[in-house]
């Protein structure tokens, strides 16, 4: 599969319809600190990032909110694509593991089940599960694009 | 032939930023201005693609992120250097302009060249800089009153806080022309423009200057 591929692929996912972006956004700050703390505590955490900081994951945790919140309010399916092709390839070449991009994903997917209710968390999961499904391709894709001397597992 | 010869000094350049070594950084861009060649070809094809480059080694680790900020932070001071040249080349033309980032946007080097490309041609500049807060903005614009505002947007998760700004810059100035670019729509995102009046995209510092030269002498604002 290629770039495209996802891209068309994810061409489905949108747009979300209000209420849902500001839902999401009204409780980001809750729940990025619920991800940094269920993260945070992982035994394997540091295994799971390579040798970056928690403080590199916790900036990682912010940007992605704030990612998802522009993705929910201004859909394209090409932007969710490149920029997670993008956040990848730079967290990769950071030393973070293939295996972190899912543990991640799996702490959003349980804290926005927690926090939002269970008509928006409906709304948004399948952009998660999307993403959660599609890792090993945005891995290997992200792999490609690094100049040879700098990949990672 | 002139794209091969901003090809050695973008190169040159690229490797004294990477080494924070301003004063030959600097030699470079002033000997291009000796030779006359264009601020706007010395933006777009030397200085952009260096930064560019410099953006793309760190997104590859290659670079930390304290090389990256001398290497910006060299790249402006040099551009602050050039402006007894810009407003010695200067026309004169009736028309005032502001020109920021978003708020939360901290990358205001593009955002400069634009405003620069708007002082060349002779318009009277405010460039307040980077992560301006909106209502601040607004407030700045009561106050100034420009012809034509532009809005510069660098990471991609900053186009909801485009999108804010131009609706409580419409609020108050409902036909204001405003331009709109940046890093940020590189992979798109441009749909915004179908959504108001009076927005224009612009890509680079040619449309750009396509736009300034086209904009009415007399004042009238354009559709």
């Amino acid at each position: 599969m290629t770039t495209q591929d996802l891209i068309d692929s994810a061409g489905v996912l949108g747009p979300f319809n209000d209420p849902l972006p500001a839902q999401y956004e009204k409780q980001l700050a809750r729940m990025t600190t619920m991800v940094n703390e269920r993260m945070s505590s992982r035994e394997d955490i540091h295994d799971l990032l390579g040798g970056a900081s928690l403080a590199l994951m916790k900036d990682n945790h912010a940007n992605h909110g704030r990612f998802i919140a522009s993705i929910l309010t201004n859909f394209h399916a090409g932007v969710l694509v490149e920029t997670i092709l993008w956040v990848f390839r730079t967290y990769k070449s950071r030393g973070i593991s293939s295996a972190y991009w899912a543990a991640q994903m799996n702490a959003w997917h349980e804290v926005i089940e927690e926090v939002l209710s269970p008509e928006d968390a409906a709304g948004i999961l399948p952009l998660y599960q999307w993403i959660q499904v599609n890792i090993p391709l945005f891995d290997k894709l992200a792999m490609e694009a690094l100049p040879q001397q700098h990949s990672n597992h | 032939m002139k794209n091969a010869a901003m090809r050695a000094p973008h190169t040159l350049f690229l490797e004294h930023l990477l080494d924070g070594n301003k004063p030959d950084a600097a030699r470079i861009i002033h000997e291009l201005v000796t030779e006359n060649i264009p601020i706007k070809n010395i933006y777009e094809k030397v200085i952009k693609p260096a930064l560019y480059q410099v953006g793309d080694l760190w997104e590859q680790n290659r670079v930390t992120v304290a090389e990256e900020h001398t290497a910006t932070v060299i790249a402006e001071s040099i551009m602050n250097e050039l402006y007894p040249s810009i407003i010695a080349g200067a026309m004169s033309f009736p028309g005032k302009v502001v020109v920021g980032c978003v708020e939360g946007e901290l990358h205001q080097v593009g955002a400069k060249m634009v405003a620069d490309m708007f002082e060349l041609r002779g318009w009277d500049t405010w460039f307040p800089g980077s992560n301006i807060p909106t209502s601040e903005l607004v407030r700045y614009i009561r106050k100034i009153e420009p012809d034509v505002t532009a809005l510069s947007v660098s990471i991609y998760f900053h186009l909801p806080a485009l999108e804010n700004m131009i609706l409580e810059i419409r609020a108050v100035f409902p036909e204001m022309p405003l331009l709109i670019g940046g890093q940020a729509f590189r992979h798109g995102g441009r749909e915004i423009i179908s959504r108001f009046n009076r927005l224009t995209f612009i890509s680079d510092l040619e449309e750009l200057e396509i736009y300034i030269n086209s904009y009415p002498h007399d004042n009238t604002r354009p559709d």
